[in-house]
C-alpha cells in the first residue's frame, strides 16, 4: 500500500494539488496573446468581476514526479490587481519548484517580463519538514493587464499520491486544459463530480487522461450550502490495489476485507458473553437489553474526544493499546470507533441481531458508491434489527442518545458489512420533533416596559448533542457563558441573563436543560398614548436568514429542527390590553410556522411553532424558502395593543 | 521584541487576495500538522526538572483575579544586558499559572526573531500539580512566518513556537528565552500590563561603564529602580492588574501600563536611543535620505499627469490619484526595510509598494511641481499613540504625508489641514488609502498623533478633526403605505466621507455584479421583515471626489400591522443608530472610542392610505450630550406621516465618567426606533 505509506503528507499534498502547479517538461513557450483578450473589459458570462482566467494548464506525471502549471489572468479592476502577487507553496526538502517565469502584458500589449529572482518565504518549519512559498510580484499590472506565469514541480519523496483537479476556482475560468500521466506500477481510478455544462468527461489519451474545460464559473460561498467538495467542479484521482471497474464488485471486495478486519476485532465472544451478562437480565425486553448495553458502552472512557497531548504525557499515562473488544472492555478505554464495535460485539452477545456498518460522514462529501473511494466511509455505526426495524446506533460518538445517529451520519448511504461483503443501507434521519429548542418563559411585564422572569430552555435530540460536543472540554464557568450567550442570540434586543441551574453536560441524556432568569430592557415599544408588545420574542436567529434575493447553490441544513415557545406575561394590574393579533398558521411540507396570542384575565399567553423538516433543497426552491422566512419575520413581529395604567404614566 | 510594519492599514485591507488564500488554506492544513507536532510527537519532552526559579513559585499567592481568568503571570524577568560594542543579549523569563481550560493558551511559547534578533536558547517546563516536570527545548519548537497569515506578503520576521507539555488547570507552566540583538535604535519597552494579572514582573538593565539609560513611564507612576550591580539595574512591579478587552476601548498600547527605556552610550554614538521626537524624526530622516530622487521616468510622468491640470490644487490631485489608484500596495518588509521605504524611481517603475513606498512616490512627485511634502510616522488607531508617551518606533504601524501648499493656493475640496508653528500650513494624505479624496482624511486619522518628520529633525503632532458633517449619510424615502400594511416607494442614500469609502470598499469587494446589492439587502433585513428590492442603483461608485449614491426602490408587505380596527405603523422605516455596547454585567472600565465624527439624518415621508389618518404618534426625541445627540420627530403633514431624526457623534472618544450617560443615549434611541404610530380610520 505505498500510495498510504504517509497519509499525512497525502492529505497535505491532495491540498496543494488544489492550489498550486502542475508540470511538463516541454511546455517553455507563452501561449500566442489573443487581441481579443487584450482589449477585453469585462466577461459576459462574469459580470462584474475583478478578474478571470483567461487561461489555465495542469499537466502532471505520477512516473516522473513531476508537474507543469501555467496561468493566464486578465485584471478586470483595481481590485483584481491582487492577483498580481503570486505565491507558491512547496515543502523545501522535498519539492523543487523551478522554471518560474512571469510577465506582464499591459492593454497596448507591451510586456513587462518579472525580471527578479522569486523570493522564497518560509511559512512553517518543523521537525524535517520546512513548507515555503515562492513568491513573485508581478510589475507594472494596471485594470486591463494581462498577467501569466508558468513553472514546474517536481517533488522526490519516490512515493505515489492521489489528486485532484479542482477546476471551480474563486475566478471565472475561460479556458483550461489539465492532463495526467498515470504511475504505471499503480492502478489507478478516476471519477468526477460537477462538471461544467458542455465539459466532456475525462478522457484516456494513449495513456494519459485529459480534460479540457471552459466557462467554468467563479467559485461562490453562500450562507447554509451544502459542503464544498460537493459543489465545486472536480476530478478525482485515486491509487489503489484494486483495479475493479464495476462498483457492485469494487465494494463486494472492499466489504468482505473490511467485514474480516472487524470480526477479527470482535472475535472475542466468551468475553463478551460474560461482560453482558452483568449489564442485562435474561428477562429484559431486547429494546431494554440494548439500552442498557448502550448506556454501558457510553460509560467508557471514550479517548477520541480527550484533548492532545503530548507524548510524554501518553508515556506516563501509559496507555496500553487495544486489539480487540476484550482489550478494550479490560483495560475501560478506546476510541470513539472501538466503542462502537465493543456495542456491536455486546449486542451480538445479547442475541440480538447487530451488523457493523460504515458510513460516510456528509459534513465533508456526500457519498456515491459510484466513486469506488473506500476512503470516504469514514466512520462507523451499528444496525440493530429491532422489532422487525432497521435502527442506527453510534455510541462511540461522545453524549449521542441512544436511538438517534450523529447529525453527519444520519440519511447516508452505509454499507451494511457481512462475510459477503455487504449490501448498502440508508441511515435514518430524525424528525424535526427530536431535534428541538423549546423556550418556556415565565415573565412579568414591568411599568416601564421590561419583561423580568424566568424562563427554561430544554435542548433536545441532535440540538442537546451539539452543544455537549462543543463544550466537553470547557469548564463550568465557560459552559455558564455559553449557555447564557445561547439564550442572548435568541432575543432580538440586548438583555441580562443568569443561568440558575446546573445543566447535565457530560451525559447522553436526550434533553439538557438550561434555567434562567432574564430581563428584557424596553421590550414594550411606545405608540403615544399605547403600548405595543411584539409576540416573537424569541424571534432573533430568524432575523437574517435569506437576507438576499440570488442563491447559486442548494440550500443545505444540518438536520430538520424545530423551535417551540411556551411564553406567558403577566401585565401590570392596571393594564390594559386593546387588541390582540390573529393566530397564524403556515404549514407546510418543509418548513412550518404558527403563533398564537390568547389574552387570559391580563396574562398574556403567546405560543409559537418553526420547524424545518428538510436537510437539501434545490436551489430553484430558495425564492419560495425565502418567502417562509419572510413570513416568519412578519408573524413575529405582530404586535399586542396594550393600554398602560396611571403608574406608567407617571413613569 | 521585534515590530515592524508600518503599513496596518492596506494589511487589514488586503488578506483577500487569491495568491494569499491559497497560503492561508495550505497553512490551514498544515496547521493540523502542527497540531500533531506540537501537541504529540515533536515535543519529546523529558523528565528534567523545572529551573529553582519556576519552583520557587509553585506556593506563591496568586495575584487578584476574577473566576474568568484563565491564567495568571505568576512571574516575568527580563534581563538586557549591553556590551561596550552595542551588541545585547537578553534572558526572558516567565512563568504562568494556569487556572482554566481557556488557559491552555500559555503553554504555546510564541518568539519572534530575524537577523537582528536570533534566538540563542529556548526551553520550557511544567511543573505539574502531581507528577514529575516536563522540559521540552529549542529542538523541540517549530518555526513558522506568522507574518504572512497576517497579511504580509514577505517577511523576514519569523516565530518559533513551543508547546509545554500539560498546559492544564492547576499547572505551572514557564520558558526562558535568551536572544542576541542588534537594534536599530538602542531603546526597549517594557510592557509590564497584560490581559491577565501580573504577581511580579522584573526588568533588571546591565550597562557598560560609562553608559547611561533614561526611563520613561506611561500609564503608570515612575518606579525608580535599585542598584543590583556594577551599573545594573533592576525595576520591579507587584500585583499588575490585567487589561482586559472591551468593545470599542482605546488600542491595548494606549491604555497599557508600560516602561520606556533609551540607552545612552558613552562617547557619543549615534546609535542610541531616542531622547526626544526630535531624535526619532532624525533617524527617520537618515533612513530616507535619498529615497525621495526622482528619475526621468518620473518627471515625465508628472509632466504628463499634469499636463492637462490647470491649477496646482488639480496637478496634486492627479499625482495623488495616481499613488492612490495605479500602484498597488504590496507589502514586502525585509530587515531594515520595515521601515525604510523603496527609492522613488523603484516603486515606480514596479508599480507597487508599501505606504512608506507610496509616500515617498507621491513625495517625489510632488516635490517635481515644486511642492515640498514630510513624512508623518503615524498609528492607524487612534489613542495608540498620545502626547504623553515617550518616543518609540514600536508604537507606529503606518506612514503618511504632509504636504506644504504653495502659497495662496486654496481650495474647499482641501480641509484636511493642520498648522505647524515651523512649517506653516500641512495638508495631510495618505496615498495608501485608495478611497479617501486627496483634501479629505478617515476618522481613524483624524485627532491622532503621529511623528512629522521634517528636515530638522521632527515632532509629535496632532492631525486635524474634521467637522462631523463631512462624514454624513442622508437618507431620503418617500413612501406609500396601502391599506394592507404594504410600503413601497423609493429610497435615495447618499454617503460622503468615510461612510462612502467604507460602502466603495464594500462594492470593490463585490465578486459579480449581482453582489452589489447586497449590502442593501443587508441593510434592509435589519428594519424590514419582508421586503423585495425592485430597481437599485449605485452612483458615483468610482468617483471618489464626489458622494457616494444608493438609489433603490421597495416594496415591504405587511410593513404596517393590523391591530382591530388599527394599523400600526413604525415611522424609523429603515437604519439604526442604537448600540448595545454598554450592555454588560461588568462595569466598564476604559473609555468608548468612535471610528471618527459623523453625523446621519434621515428623512421618511409615508403617504398613508386612504380612509385612515393618524390616531397616536410616537413623542419626539431630543437627546443632547457633550459626546453625542439624537433628535427625531414623527409629524402629520395633511395625509402624510413625515419621520426626521439626525444623529450626530461630537467627540471622538466617551471617557468612563459619561460611559452610563452613552448608555442611556443609547436606550433612548433604541426606544425611539422601536416606537410606533397609530393610524385609525378616518372620520370623513
Amino acid at each position: 500500500m505505498l500510495y498510504r505509506r504517509v497519509s499525512l503528507f497525502l492529505s497535505i499534498f491532495c491540498l496543494c494539488a488544489v492550489v498550486r502547479a502542475p508540470h511538463r517538461a516541454n511546455a517553455d513557450d507563452w501561449q500566442p496573446i489573443n487581441p481579443a483578450e487584450l482589449s477585453m473589459t469585462s466577461v459576459p458570462e462574469a459580470p462584474g468581476a475583478a478578474a478571470v482566467i483567461l487561461y489555465r494548464q495542469v499537466d502532471r506525471d505520477d512516473n516522473t514526479d513531476r508537474e507543469y502549471n501555467y496561468v493566464r489572468i486578465k485584471i478586470l479592476t483595481e481590485e483584481g490587481r491582487k492577483y498580481a502577487n503570486v505565491e507558491i507553496p512547496f515543502f523545501k526538502q522535498s519539492e523543487d519548484v523551478h522554471g518560474l517565469k512571469a510577465r506582464t502584458i499591459r492593454p497596448d500589449g507591451t510586456i513587462a517580463n518579472f525580471e527578479g529572482k522569486p523570493l522564497e518565504q518560509m511559512i512553517v518549519k518543523a521537525k524535517g519538514l520546512k513548507y515555503m512559498a515562492k513568491v513573485i510580484v508581478l510589475p507594472d499590472v494596471q485594470v486591463g493587464s494581462i498577467i501569466e506565469y508558468r513553472y514546474n514541480d517536481q517533488w522526490n519523496f519516490s512515493l505515489v499520491y492521489n489528486s485532484q483537479w479542482i477546476l471551480s476556482n474563486e475566478l471565472f475560468t475561460k479556458s483550461a486544459k489539465f492532463s495526467l500521466k498515470p504511475n504505471s506500477y499503480f492502478p489507478m481510478r478516476t471519477s468526477w463530480h460537477g462538471l461544467p455544462t458542455g465539459t466532456a468527461a475525462p478522457r484516456n489519451d494513449k495513456g494519459v487522461v485529459r480534460l479540457e474545460t471552459g466557462n467554468v464559473p467563479a467559485f461562490q460561498i453562500e450562507d447554509y450550502m451544502p459542503p464544498q467538495n460537493e459543489l465545486k467542479a472536480r476530478v478525482d484521482f485515486t491509487y489503489g490495489e484494486s483495479t475493479e471497474s464495476q462498483p457492485e464488485k469494487f465494494w463486494k471486495s472492499e466489504g468482505k476485507k473490511r467485514n474480516e478486519g472487524i470480526e477479527g476485532f470482535m472475535g472475542k465472544r466468551k468475553a463478551m458473553e460474560q461482560a453482558v451478562a452483568q449489564i442485562v437480565s435474561p428477562s429484559d425486553t431486547p429494546e431494554i437489553k440494548l439500552q442498557k448495553i448502550y448506556a454501558r458502552v457510553q460509560q467508557v472512557r471514550n479517548t477520541g474526544y480527550e484533548p492532545e497531548v503530548s507524548e510524554q504525557e501518553k508515556k506516563r499515562a501509559k496507555v496500553k493499546s487495544i486489539n480487540n473488544v476484550e482489550d478494550l472492555w479490560k483495560n475501560g478505554y478506546g476510541s470513539g470507533g472501538e466503542i462502537t464495535w465493543l456495542f456491536l460485539a455486546l449486542a451480538r452477545a445479547a442475541g440480538l441481531e447487530a451488523y457493523p456498518v460504515l458510513v460516510s460522514r456528509r459534513s465533508e462529501y456526500f457519498f456515491t458508491p459510484q466513486t469506488m473511494d473506500s476512503h470516504r466511509l469514514n466512520d462507523n455505526v451499528v444496525l440493530v434489527k429491532l422489532n422487525g426495524k432497521d435502527t442506527y446506533y453510534d455510541p462511540g460518538t461522545l453524549f449521542t442518545p441512544f436511538g438517534i445517529l450523529p447529525w453527519p451520519e444520519t440519511g447516508v448511504a452505509g454499507l451494511r458489512l457481512d462475510k459477503d461483503g455487504g449490501t448498502w443501507v440508508t441511515t435514518t434521519v430524525p424528525d424535526s420533533a427530536v431535534s428541538r429548542i423549546e423556550r418556556k418563559a415565565d415573565l412579568r411585564l414591568t411599568d416601564q416596559g421590561s419583561l423580568e422572569g424566568k424562563l427554561t430552555v430544554t435542548f433536545a435530540g441532535l440540538e442537546a448533542l451539539s452543544m455537549r460536543l462543543e463544550m466537553n472540554n470547557e469548564d463550568e464557568a465557560a459552559r455558564k457563558t455559553y449557555m447564557e450567550n445561547q439564550v442572548r442570540e435568541f432575543i432580538p434586543v440586548s438583555i441580562e441573563v443568569e443561568l440558575k441551574n446546573q445543566p447535565d453536560w457530560k451525559s447522553s441524556a436526550p434533553t439538557l436543560v438550561g434555567e434562567f432568569e432574564i430581563k428584557v430592557q424596553g421590550w414594550a415599544s411606545g405608540a403615544g398614548h399605547r403600548a405595543l408588545i411584539p409576540v416573537g420574542l424569541f424571534s432573533a436567529p430568524e432575523k437574517h436568514v435569506f437576507e438576499h434575493a440570488s442563491r447559486v447553490h442548494p440550500i443545505y441544513f444540518d438536520f430538520p429542527t424545530a423551535r417551540l415557545d411556551d411564553v406567558t406575561i403577566e401585565l401590570p394590574l392596571d393594564w390594559k390590553v386593546n387588541s390582540m393579533p390573529p393566530a397564524h398558521i403556515d404549514e407546510g411540507k418543509v418548513c412550518a410556522y404558527s403563533t398564537k396570542a390568547e389574552n387570559k384575565q391580563g396574562t398574556l399567553h403567546l405560543t409559537r411553532k418553526l420547524s424545518v423538516e428538510a436537510i437539501t433543497l434545490e436551489t430553484k426552491y430558495y425564492g419560495a424558502l425565502r418567502n417562509f422566512f419572510q413570513v416568519v419575520r412578519t408573524g413575529d413581529d405582530q404586535q399586542i395593543v396594550v393600554q398602560p395604567g396611571a403608574s406608567a404614566a407617571a413613569n | 521584541m521585534i515590530s515592524k510594519l508600518w503599513c496596518s492599514l492596506a494589511q487589514a485591507r488586503r488578506r483577500t487576495d487569491m495568491a494569499r488564500s491559497r497560503i492561508a488554506a495550505a497553512t490551514a492544513l498544515f496547521a493540523g500538522t502542527l497540531a500533531l507536532c506540537l501537541t504529540s510527537g515533536a515535543p519529546r519532552a523529558c523528565a528534567s526538572d523545572a529551573p529553582g526559579w519556576m519552583h520557587g513559585l509553585v506556593n506563591v499567592p496568586l495575584p487578584e483575579h476574577d473566576d474568568k481568568t484563565d491564567a495568571v503571570l505568576l512571574y516575568s524577568e527580563y534581563v538586557l544586558s549591553i556590551q561596550a560594542n552595542g551588541k545585547m543579549k537578553s534572558l526572558q523569563r516567565v512563568a504562568y499559572k494556569i487556572l482554566r481550560v481557556g488557559g491552555k493558551r500559555y503553554g504555546l511559547v510564541v518568539v519572534n526573531f530575524d537577523a537582528e534578533t536570533k534566538i540563542s536558547a529556548l526551553h520550557g517546563w511544567c511543573i505539574p500539580a502531581q507528577g514529575k516536570d516536563y522540559e521540552v527545548k529549542d529542538k523541540d519548537a517549530i518555526e513558522a512566518s506568522l507574518g504572512v497569515a497576517n497579511g504580509e506578503l514577505i517577511t523576514d520576521v519569523r516565530s518559533k513556537l513551543l508547546q509545554i507539555p500539560a498546559a492544564d488547570p492547576g499547572n505551572i507552566v514557564g520558558y526562558e528565552v535568551e536572544q542576541e540583538l542588534r537594534p536599530y535604535v538602542l531603546q526597549d519597552d517594557w510592557l509590564f500590563q497584560r490581559p491577565i494579572p501580573t504577581g511580579e514582573a522584573r526588568y533588571t538593565l546591565q550597562l557598560p561603564p560609562g553608559w547611561e539609560y533614561k526611563a520613561a513611564w506611561f500609564n503608570h507612576a515612575e518606579i525608580a529602580p535599585s542598584s543590583v550591580g556594577n551599573n545594573q539595574w533592576q525595576w520591579v512591579v507587584k500585583n499588575v492588574p490585567a487589561v482586559k478587552g472591551e468593545k470599542e476601548m482605546p488600542p491595548w498600547r494606549g491604555v497599557a501600563e508600560q516602561m520606556v527605556l533609551s540607552v545612552i552610550p558613552s562617547g557619543g554614538s549615534q546609535n542610541r536611543g531616542f531622547q526626544s521626537w526630535d531624535d526619532m524624526g532624525n533617524w527617520q530622516a537618515g533612513l530616507t535620505r535619498g529615497r525621495r530622487d526622482s528619475s526621468p521616468e518620473i518627471k515625465q510622468k508628472v509632466a504628463e499627469l499634469t499636463a492637462s491640470a490647470k491649477t496646482p490644487v488639480e496637478k496634486m490631485k492627479a499625482i495623488a490619484a495616481f499613488a492612490q489608484r495605479e500602484i498597488r500596495y504590496v507589502g514586502i518588509e525585509l530587515g531594515i526595510g520595515g521601515y525604510q521605504p523603496h527609492a522613488a524611481k523603484d516603486v515606480f517603475a514596479h508599480r507597487y509598494g508599501d505606504c512608506k513606498d507610496k509616500a515617498t512616490l507621491v513625495s517625489t512627485m510632488l516635490s517635481e511641481m515644486g511642492v515640498e511634502s514630510y513624512y508623518i510616522v503615524i498609528n492607524a488607531e487612534r489613542d495608540a499613540v498620545t502626547p504623553g508617551m515617550p518616543p518609540q518606533i514600536g508604537i507606529f504601524n503606518h506612514l503618511i504625508l504632509a504636504i506644504k501648499l504653495p502659497e495662496g493656493v486654496s481650495d474647499p475640496s482641501l480641509v484636511a489641514f493642520m498648522d505647524d508653528a515651523k512649517l506653516g500650513k500641512l495638508l495631510i494624505f495618505d496615498p495608501t488609502d485608495e478611497m479617501t479624496p486627496f483634501g479629505q482624511l478617515r476618522g481613524a486619522l483624524q485627532a491622532n498623533y503621529g511623528l512629522l518628520v521634517t528636515p530638522s529633525g521632527g515632532e509629535l503632532v496632532e492631525l486635524p478633526r474634521l467637522p462631523s458633517s463631512l462624514n454624513t449619510t442622508e437618507r431620503f424615502a418617500k413612501l406609500q403605505l396601502d391599506a394592507k400594511g404594504t410600503l413601497s416607494g423609493d429610497v435615495r442614500e447618499v454617503r460622503r466621507g468615510d461612510p462612502a469609502v467604507y460602502q466603495r470598499y464594500v462594492l470593490q469587494a463585490a465578486a459579480q455584479q449581482s453582489d452589489k446589492i447586497k449590502p442593501i439587502e443587508t441593510l434592509l433585513s435589519h428594519s424590514l421583515g419582508t421586503f423585495q428590492i425592485t430597481k437599485a442603483t449605485v452612483g458615483n461608485l468610482a468617483q471618489t471626489n464626489l458622494p457616494f449614491v444608493y438609489d433603490y426602490s421597495l416594496v415591504a408587505e405587511n410593513y404596517a400591522k393590523p391591530a382591530g380596527d388599527l394599523l400600526l405603523v413604525r415611522p424609523r422605516v429603515m437604519g439604526y443608530e442604537s448600540r448595545d455596547l454598554l450592555e454588560t454585567k461588568e462595569a466598564r472600565k476604559y473609555a468608548v472610542e468612535f471610528a471618527g465624527p459623523w453625523k446621519d439624518s434621515d428623512t421618511f415621508e409615508i403617504a398613508l392610505p386612504a380612509g385612515y389618518e393618524v390616531d397616536d404618534l410616537p413623542p419626539p426625541v431630543n437627546a443632547d450630550y457633550s459626546f453625542a445627540s439624537y433628535h427625531s420627530k414623527a409629524e402629520v403633514n395633511g395625509k402624510t406621516l413625515k419621520y426626521t431624526r439626525t444623529f450626530e457623534i461630537k467627540e471622538l472618544s466617551v471617557p468612563v465618567s459619561k460611559v452610563d450617560e452613552l448608555k442611556k443615549f443609547y436606550r433612548e434611541i433604541g426606544n425611539d426606533e422601536r416606537n410606533t404610530a397609530v393610524l385609525k380610520h378616518s372620520t370623513n
